[in-house]
């Protein structure tokens, strides 16, 4: 009504009209009295009091009772009584009161009057219990006072007061709760039949009570006959307009009889005025208490029916929702939303509907789908959280809010009531939008125009909504994931230079990319021929028939991998006979329930080529470096050659003398020639050696006893050795120590690693400068130590010392080691640099054994 | 001619060359003694009569150079020739220094080793080149 207002203006407002109705009932009240009694027949004041401690908060009560007391006062003096009973019958009036609407309110709703239980209560306590204990007091006040007969004192105001809380309160509270909707809301006929249905008691009434029916002979005796005409009337109101109808049919009716019996009209005319308005009481009282009964009944059961009815509606409305979300594509989600929306909106009149995305982590919020009732005030939605704590968290506990005025919503919900006046919000039901664990956002129902309660059974039944829609979201989202993932995948295939083609079990190409495409174009690439729908494994056939040898190869890897035995395989191969380029393929299993492979084609001759551009560059890089170590190695390799040619020298011309002797001696000439060839023979060895180390080229799988190696390399610096003032040390194993590689790479390591040695002991005593060679046959492999006895690796230098270009020699290139590594690497061996116990470094190789077969 | 009397004693690790020595010097009349190490020369007993000296500078152990300076510093001043397959200044400019009578870089000719022993016998120093 007034909720506008500031409630304490309310209050008072409240308060005013109640003095004013308690003034004009008790006016009426006044006027209603036949003596002997002084009490009244009709006394409103009681049931006017009653019915605002039904409508008002027990708190206030204080406040209208005593709001009364001014009009009880000045109807009271008025009619000249003493003061002191004026104030008890206040005090009984009051306690008339506060017992009807005190045992009403504690047992039932106080403000309903639309079911059994409901009426019930009301009749047990406001209509019987309240008004015979009051009565009791009031008798006694009154007859002490005023001397009058104490139980004809009680039982006048007993009925009187039964029938006015009967009349009365019902019809009050009735049109204070429901009055404005029914008077705004109501259709043109059924202001009509209220219309119709308020006179007809006052027609018959002033009819059948009057003096024309009077004259009718045998009326007069039978006076049950007369209120037989009202019985109709009092019917229609019960059926049709329920509680508050009958109460306010009674109350006109009540009004009509006793105005009739005050004149001596009407169907107790026979009687005094007081007993036939006592009859007549009487009478109203129980008839009116069972038709009151009856309209809460019929009430009651309009409403379950209409119940069930909204039931079935939505019950249709949730499966046409629900219908409407399956199989939908993302675009066909949002329309669904739309409309259901809408529909929804329609279904509950809520002023604005609104599904939001929510994040536990951020405040913000996205107004996925909204709809506003037309012609509602348009309040933007929320962009963001922040001003609904509460809300927040209650969202997060997956717990449904139902606010039905704001002022209910809950103490430590303070932010978030702020945050609804200031937008306006007068009513609101928000629930949580929970898929697959998670709560994706809410829906939230608002209402700008009016307060609306939100039962729990409502409540229920949307939340059903809310899940629909929840499975909804949770489907759109993995749509637009599973979407995204597509367009992600045909990308990143699309962008792909490798011609890619998916396989299905049976080998047959499911889905291939452009780069594919283009392959199938090619000549040199087997097996890209291979176009959608065809089977690649057929394909990769045909070329090993056309005798592309690798493909046949490829054909069992790739039915390896289909039948899961191979986990995956990468394959090199050549454009065929006089084509320059070369290929990879390799296949990759599909791990899925449906099997399958991924094949992938790469053109590699570029990588191809730059592996035989380095390939060369390593070998001619080698082949500086040999010549550069010998370059080093000239002063005791002319040392090497200066041996045998002195030897040859002074022999020859020993024996030129021998010769000029006579006789010559030839038995010393014979000597001298031998030890010539074999000096001969040893300076053919150096030089041979040494074109080796010079050779050029291929390199060479051979088998090689690494012993043999170390020896020839030892003979080689033994020169340089001797001019360093090293001793060099071979301890070889017992056996041959035989690997498969390049001999002249071999020799290269050994004497890269000799040469580092010797080079390490530079600054050492003389005496201790020792380099030993060990070679050790271990499991599978020969391990060869070099050790030094210099001072050693810095700390750290471990791992940097195989590095190309790391030195420590001022004038070293750093490639030494670097190339020994790579030799030792390209014999499928490792090698390792530590430092000794003692003193010095060793430098420590494996290289796998040759098989035992022989070639 | 010189007196033949004379000893020549070679030392040189290298066999080939030890040999090729004492059959020249011996085809010109000497008495030859080759040693393969300077400790094995140092265990003979000292040689009685004159004697040169024939070294080869670099040997496993100790060199020629360092023999010298032995038998010099053990008061042996006996004439010297070196003999070297690595003839770097700095080494002859020492061993002339110490007394050496000459110095040859392997290989040479027989005349100029001749020379040099006979040279080294009559006491006479060759001006160093």
């Amino acid at each position: 009504m007034a909720s506008g207002l500031n409630p304490r203006l309310r209050i008072a407002a409240t308060a005013a009209l109640v003095c004013a109705a308690y003034l004009v009932g008790a006016k009426i009240g006044e006027q209603l009295r036949f003596l002997p009694v002084t009490t009244s027949v009709l006394w409103p004041p009681n049931a006017i009091l009653t019915a605002t401690l039904l409508l008002a908060p027990a708190r206030r009560w204080w406040v209208y009772l005593l709001a009364a007391f001014p009009a009880h006062l000045i109807v009271q003096l008025g009619v000249t009584r003493p003061t002191s009973l004026v104030l008890a019958l206040f005090v009984t009036n009051c306690s008339e009161a506060l017992l009807a609407a005190g045992g009403v309110r504690w047992f039932g709703d106080g403000r309903r009057f639309d079911t059994l239980r409901d009426v019930a209560i009301f009749v047990a306590y406001a209509v019987i219990a309240a008004p015979f204990l009051s009565s009791f007091a009031d008798a006694g006040v009154v007859s002490t006072f005023n001397d009058e007969p104490y139980w004809l004192v009680w039982r006048t105001r007993f009925f009187a007061n039964t029938l006015t809380e009967l009349t009365l309160v019902p019809a009050i509270v009735m049109a204070v709760t429901r009055g404005w909707p029914w008077m705004r809301d109501a259709a043109p006929r059924r202001r009509l039949e209220a219309a119709l249905l308020a006179a007809a008691p006052l027609v018959i009434g002033a009819t059948v009570f009057g003096q024309p029916f009077e004259r009718l002979e045998g009326l007069r005796e039978s006076p049950g006959t007369q209120l037989a005409f009202l019985l109709p009337v009092l019917l229609w109101a019960a059926v049709r307009f329920g509680p508050g109808g009958i109460s306010l049919t009674l109350l006109t009716t009540t009004l009509v009889a006793v105005w009739a019996g005050a004149r001596a009209h009407g169907p107790f005319a026979g009687m005094p005025p007081a007993e036939s308005v006592l009859a007549f009481q009487i009478f109203l009282s129980v008839v009116g208490i069972p038709l009151l009964c009856l309209a809460a009944v019929i009430e009651e059961r309009r409403r379950a029916q209409e119940a069930l009815a909204e039931r079935l509606r939505f019950e249709e409305l949730l499966s046409r929702l629900s219908g409407s979300f399956v199989h939908l594509s993302v675009s066909g989600t949002d329309a669904a939303f739309a409309t259901s929306l809408r529909e929804l909106g329609l279904f509950l009149g809520v002023d604005r509907l609104v599904v939001y995305r929510l994040s536990r982590d951020s405040d913000e919020v996205l107004s996925a789908y909204s709809w506003i009732r037309p012609g509602a005030v348009v309040v933007p939605p929320l962009a963001t959280i922040e001003g609904f704590p509460w809300m927040h968290a209650q969202l997060f506990a997956e717990r449904p809010i139902a606010i039905a005025r704001v002022e209910d919503a809950p103490a430590h919900a303070a932010r978030d009531v702020e945050t609804m006046r200031t937008r306006g919000v007068r009513s609101t039901l928000v629930l949580p939008l929970v898929a697959g664990g998670g709560v994706l956002g809410c829906l939230s129902f608002v209402m700008f125009t009016a307060e609306r309660a939100w039962p729990d059974e409502l409540v229920q039944r949307l939340r059903l909504v809310a899940e629909v829609f929840a499975r909804a979201l949770a489907q759109k989202d993995a749509d637009e994931a599973i979407r995204a993932s597509e367009t992600l995948k045909s990308a990143i295939l699309a962008s792909l230079t490798s011609g890619v083609a998916v396989l299905d079990r049976a080998g047959r190409v499911v889905a291939v990319n452009t780069s594919w495409t283009r392959f199938a174009e090619e000549p040199a690439a087997w097996g890209g021929q291979a176009r959608l729908g065809a089977s690649y494994v057929e394909s990769c056939r045909r070329a090993g028939v056309a005798g592309r040898g690798q493909a046949s190869e490829a054909v069992e890897l790739i039915e390896a991998v289909l039948k899961g035995l191979l986990p995956t395989f990468t394959l090199e191969y050549g454009g065929g006979e006089a084509v320059a380029r070369w290929f990879t393929i390799s296949v990759v299993p599909l791990t899925g329930p449906e099997g399958g492979a991924v094949v992938a084609h790469a053109e590699t001759t570029e990588i191809k080529r730059a592996e035989i551009e380095a390939q060369r560059v390593r070998q001619e890089l080698a082949h500086s470096a040999r010549v550069s170590t010998i370059g080093e190695l000239t002063a005791s390799l002319a040392h090497e050659l200066n041996q045998p040619l002195t030897g040859i020298m002074a022999n020859a011309q020993a024996a030129q003398r021998f010769l000029d002797a006579t006789p010559p001696d030839y038995s010393e000439i014979r000597g001298i020639l031998s030890d010539i060839v074999d000096d001969d023979k040893r300076a053919a060895e150096v030089i041979h050696r040494l074109r080796e180390l010079m050779r050029k080229g291929e390199t060479e799988s051979v088998r090689v006893d690494v012993n043999d190696v170390v020896r020839g390399v030892a003979k080689l610096v033994s020169s340089d050795a001797l001019i360093r003032s090293v001793s060099v040390v071979s301890d070889l194993a017992a056996g041959p120590v035989t690997v498969l590689g390049d001999r002249v790479q071999l020799q290269q390591l050994l004497l890269n690693l000799l040469l580092n040695a010797m080079e390490a002991m530079h600054d050492g005593a003389a005496a201790e400068r020792t380099v030993v060679v060990r070679t050790r046959p271990a499991d599978r492999a020969v391990e060869v130590f070099v050790e030094d006895t210099g001072p050693g690796l810095a700390p750290g230098a471990e791992s940097l010392i195989f590095e190309p270009f790391y030195t420590t020699k001022p004038s070293g290139m750093g490639m030494g080691l670097s190339i020994a590594r790579s030799i030792v690497r390209a014999h499928g061996g490792a090698i390792w640099a530590r430092n000794n116990p003692t003193r010095g470094a060793t430098f420590h190789f494996a290289l796998p054994l040759a098989g035992r077969t022989v070639p | 001619m010189t007196e033949p009397a004379a000893t020549i004693v070679v030392v040189d690790d290298d066999a080939s060359v030890r040999r090729g020595l004492e059959r020249l010097l011996r085809a010109v009349g000497y008495l030859v003694e080759t040693y393969e190490s300077a400790a094995q020369f140092l265990a003979r007993a000292p040689i009685a009569g004159p004697c040169c000296l024939v070294l080869d500078v670099r040997m496993p152990g100790q060199g020629g150079l360092e023999l010298y300076q032995t038998l010099t510093a053990g008061g042996r001043h006996l004439p010297v020739v070196f003999i070297t397959g690595h003839g770097d200044i700095p080494t002859v400019v020492r061993a002339m220094r110490a007394g050496a009578v000459d110095f040859l870089t392997k290989p040479f000719d027989d005349q100029e080793l001749l020379d040099a022993v006979d040279q080294a016998l009559s006491g006479k120093r060759r001006s160093s080149q």
